[in-house]
């Protein structure tokens, strides 16, 4: 039996729908309501973490962390309410909570507005125009949250969900009875695979809370996971804490067979102008320190000529204690070239390492390495902007030059980590194509070398002496460019470009 | 039947090779450092039995042909200059002239008969080439040792030069984007009618025209051998039409000289991408002193020719060999140092690009869509 997550828009009629599952199945049900209470007995600052999502205040290091918090409470809620592989429940994005258990039906449920509109008129006793404007604006708070807590924005797209109901036809009774019927598919059965991941994810959460609960653990930037019942704690370097306090913080853990503490193994400095979360690089990049198990740092780098926006050396990463919950005072808005978000991103996968901005040129940069980043990789992404693109494409890559010989660690450009896509099956027939070309012209030149050279050195020159040299003028570009297009092309296949 | 005129060579496979070879070691270090094709493969041929004007001719066709894809493939590397290089294009052509004119006084006022006839032009060409390339070389070298005990911000080349033309800023001065340089016009007619001048005296085009671009116009060096081949391209196409009508041209040598040399030229280009401008320096000034090696040690049996210098005659042969000796010595080490550090960086990017191909692959990130955080 499988785990029904019903997600829909407020004031739907989710919460109805999981009721009358619960009437046909039995089965144990529980609700975002119940679970925000939870969350806020339990000492997490929910209030303080929707209004600054919804005042759209930057994300802060210490937001981030309330958020990873709030999200190990309620995984560690949900995976706790399940009981013999079933749970009902419901909420607005529940479809993306406990990833990769496959016993898990995720339903989308769309209700139709005027239902919607009668609700809220019904429920909080508000007149139409009134009702809607609340619910355009809830739905505009809800979009929010989900950027900044689920990072994610598409909560009606079809492909997170396994069923999604339109109740504009249906009936809450009818939608119920087809979830029931789908609920009996062997597809959605629970399996060993199925139920070790949730266990999995218990444990990761219960772990993550008990590290944001220890005095000496609660401000570290700290990768939490968990694997067969093993849990696996990566700390990004230059942190004070090491294997000893986070194994005090997590003595006596339940069902966890072994706990294992490391430091990233490596780091990755990643130097761009402006950082975009949400870019391929980032992506790429971002799968990079997965695979590695490395922690990212950012540069940022303002160009000299632009350094008015603030003219300091280098900006360390916030490192305040004090709390503030994720709410700050009211300031206007800086332009940082996404360097926030991107921080962000990273603390939210545990593997930021630092952020810092720097206000020059090349030979700064260059300074950066003096500093004893144990690096491993460095990214150079978008540079000197300012610049035409020629300029730039060189200066990036006697950049790149530089901080290979400074740093003493390979360098690669963003643009070059996406050559792998350089060589396909289109390149493949190029080659052979203009090969076979190149074959015949060298063949058809060996072959008839008489009346060739006659042309062009011979009896036929004599006569021909305006042919001999045009036929040379367009016949050699011609075979330079067909052989130079082989060779170009067999040597992107071997990765010299 | 068709009549073949003598002068071309009946190619078997060894020569064939041979020919190969020659094209990729011309190729690489015309890649690496912009020049030096024309150096190693015209002397190459002849010494394979090639009639000399017949290895000029196809060989400045093959320039053509290999300074167009060079200069393209230098082009998406964001190298060549267009601008820059009509601009020294068009005052080189007067600076060519000049030198022609004088070559030609000299030559016409040779005494004596055979080899001695062109020994007054001989001698001139040859402590031309001798002088202004040794001081080339000298001054990269010297840059660059003093470079390395500098702190790594003064590694480029010196703009000692660039910077005291700079000074005058004498108008109009003219911004060159790719290059991202401000030169003053005047400044660059100077560059082009001395670089053409000597270009045309010595014969050669890139050992002059790149170190001038860089030390004088302050061109980064990956760009002036772009640009530099970008000019070649030009200069080829007139000589490769030129030699083509009189009849000259040996398209099977041209198209062997290609299988071997747009090989290297992609390698030599590949390293200018991966290799420290330093290395690029090092080696281009250490092949320049080497060749400069070579014609000096030619230069006993022009003075002797002259009446200038008492020798016995049977002694030419050994400074031709021993001069000829340094010449190729120059091209394989050059080319052999170069793909030594073309193969290095090779390694070592693919290492990384493995890398990040295994990571992307092994990432199940397209099972399934879902928030990354989600503990």
């Amino acid at each position: 039996m499988p785990i029904i997550m019903i997600s829909g828009a407020p004031h739907g009629l989710s919460e109805a729908l999981a009721k009358r599952l619960q009437d046909l199945t039995g089965w144990p049900m529980l609700g975002r309501r119940v679970l925000l209470e939870e969350a806020r007995k339990a000492g997490i600052k929910v209030g303080r973490l929707k209004t600054a999502v919804i005042k759209s205040i930057g994300p802060q290091e210490k937001l981030a962390r309330e958020k990873d918090l709030y999200l190990a409470f309620i995984t560690k809620r949900l995976c706790e309410s399940v009981i013999d592989d079933k749970l009902i429940y419901c909420g607005r994005f529940g479809h993306l909570l406990c990833p990769g258990v496959s016993h898990r039906i995720r339903v989308g449920l769309t209700t139709p507005m005027h239902v919607r509109i009668k609700n809220v008129m019904e429920q909080l006793n508000l007149p139409r125009e009134k009702a809607i404007t609340y619910l355009e604006q809830i739905d505009a708070d809800v979009a929010k949250w989900s950027k900044f807590i689920h990072r994610e924005t598409a909560g009606q797209d079809p492909r997170y969900y396994d069923l999604c109901l339109n109740l504009q036809h249906i009936n809450v009774e009818y939608a119920a009875e087809m979830i029931v019927q789908m609920a009996e598919l062997p597809a959605f059965a629970a399996t060993k695979e199925s139920r070790r991941q949730l266990a999995d994810q218990l444990l990761a959460a219960r772990a993550r809370l008990r590290l944001a609960a220890n005095d000496q653990t609660k401000n570290a930037e700290l990768g939490v996971r968990a694997k067969d019942g093993k849990l696996i704690v990566t700390y990004m370097p230059r942190q004070k804490v090491n294997e000893k306090i986070i194994k005090n913080a997590l003595a006596g853990l339940e069902d966890c067979s072994e706990k294992l503490c490391t430091p990233a193994e490596t780091s990755i400095l990643w130097i761009q102008e402006r950082f975009d979360p949400e870019s391929e690089a980032f992506n790429q990049i971002n799968q990079l320190a997965q695979r590695w198990g490395a922690a990212v740092e950012l540069l940022r780098v303002v160009p000299a000529a632009g350094a008015e926006e603030r003219p300091e050396p280098i900006k360390p990463a916030k490192t305040s204690d004090e709390y503030t919950g994720g709410v700050e005072d009211d300031e206007p808005e800086r332009d940082d070239g996404g360097l926030t978000r991107t921080m962000d991103e990273l603390i939210a996968e545990g593997r930021f390492a630092g952020a810092r901005t720097i206000y020059g040129d090349k030979n700064d940069i260059l300074d950066v390495g003096q500093e004893g980043g144990n690096y491993s990789l460095v990214v150079i992404g978008e540079m000197f902007l300012d610049k035409g693109h020629e300029a730039r494409m060189r200066d990036t890559r006697e950049l790149a030059i530089g901080i290979r010989d400074r740093f003493k660690v390979p360098v690669i450009t963003s643009s070059e980590m996406q050559s792998r896509f350089l060589f396909g099956k289109r390149q493949m027939i190029k080659l052979v194509s203009y090969a076979a070309l190149v074959a015949f012209i060298y063949l058809l030149v060996f072959k008839f070398q008489d009346p060739i050279l006659s042309l062009l050195g011979g009896s036929l020159h004599e006569q021909w002496k305006w042919l001999s040299s045009l036929a040379v003028g367009l016949f050699v570009p011609f075979v330079a460019y067909c052989y130079s297009t082989v060779t170009g092309l067999l040597l992107k296949a071997v990765g010299i470009d | 039947m068709h009549h073949i005129a003598v002068h071309f060579l009946h190619i078997d496979l060894g020569i064939a090779l041979q020919v190969i070879l020659l094209g990729f070691i011309g190729g690489v270090l015309s890649g690496f450092i912009g020049s030096g094709g024309a150096f190693f493969m015209t002397p190459g041929m002849m010494n394979l039995g090639v009639e000399g004007v017949v290895a000029v001719a196809s060989n400045i066709t093959h320039k053509f042909g290999k300074a167009m894809v060079g200069s393209r493939k230098h082009g998406e590397a964001g190298n060549v200059d267009k601008k820059l290089a009509i601009f020294l294009l068009v005052t080189a052509v007067a600076g060519i002239q000049l030198a022609v004119f004088i070559n030609s006084m000299l030559f016409r006022g040779g005494t004596g008969h055979g080899a001695a006839k062109g020994a007054g032009a001989n001698l001139y060409i040859s402590i031309v080439f001798s002088t202004i390339l040794l001081f080339v070389s000298l001054s990269m070298l010297r840059d660059l040792i003093k470079s390395s005990r500098q702190s790594e911000e003064d590694s480029g080349p010196s703009r000692k030069l660039a910077n005291f033309f700079n000074k005058f800023n004498l108008p109009p001065v003219i911004y060159f984007k790719v290059a991202d340089i401000r030169v003053s016009l005047w400044v660059l007619l100077m560059v082009g009618v001395a670089t053409g001048y000597l270009a045309g005296t010595i014969g050669v085009g890139g050992f002059i025209g790149v170190p001038a671009m860089i030390y004088i116009l302050g061109v980064p060096t990956a760009v002036a051998t772009g640009t530099e081949l970008f000019l070649a391209m030009f200069m080829g196409a007139y000589g490769a039409l030129s030699y083509a009508y009189q009849g000259f041209v040996d398209i099977r040598l041209t198209m062997l000289l290609y299988l071997g040399s747009l090989l290297g030229i992609y390698l030599g280009v590949f390293g200018v991408k991966v290799v420290h401008e330093k290395i690029i320096r090092l080696v281009t000034s250490l092949i320049i002193l080497l060749c400069v090696f070579s014609r000096v040690i030619a230069i006993p049996v022009y003075l002797r020719q002259l009446n200038m210098l008492q020798m016995d005659p049977k002694f030419d042969v050994y400074f031709n060999m021993t001069s000829k000796f340094f010449l190729f010595a120059s091209g394989i080490t050059g080319c052999l140092v170069i793909l030594f550090f073309v193969i290095r960086a090779y390694r070592q990017r693919r290492g990384i690009q493995i890398s990040i191909k295994v990571a992307c692959q092994e990432t199940p990130a397209d099972l399934e869509p879902e928030p990354l955080s989600t503990v």
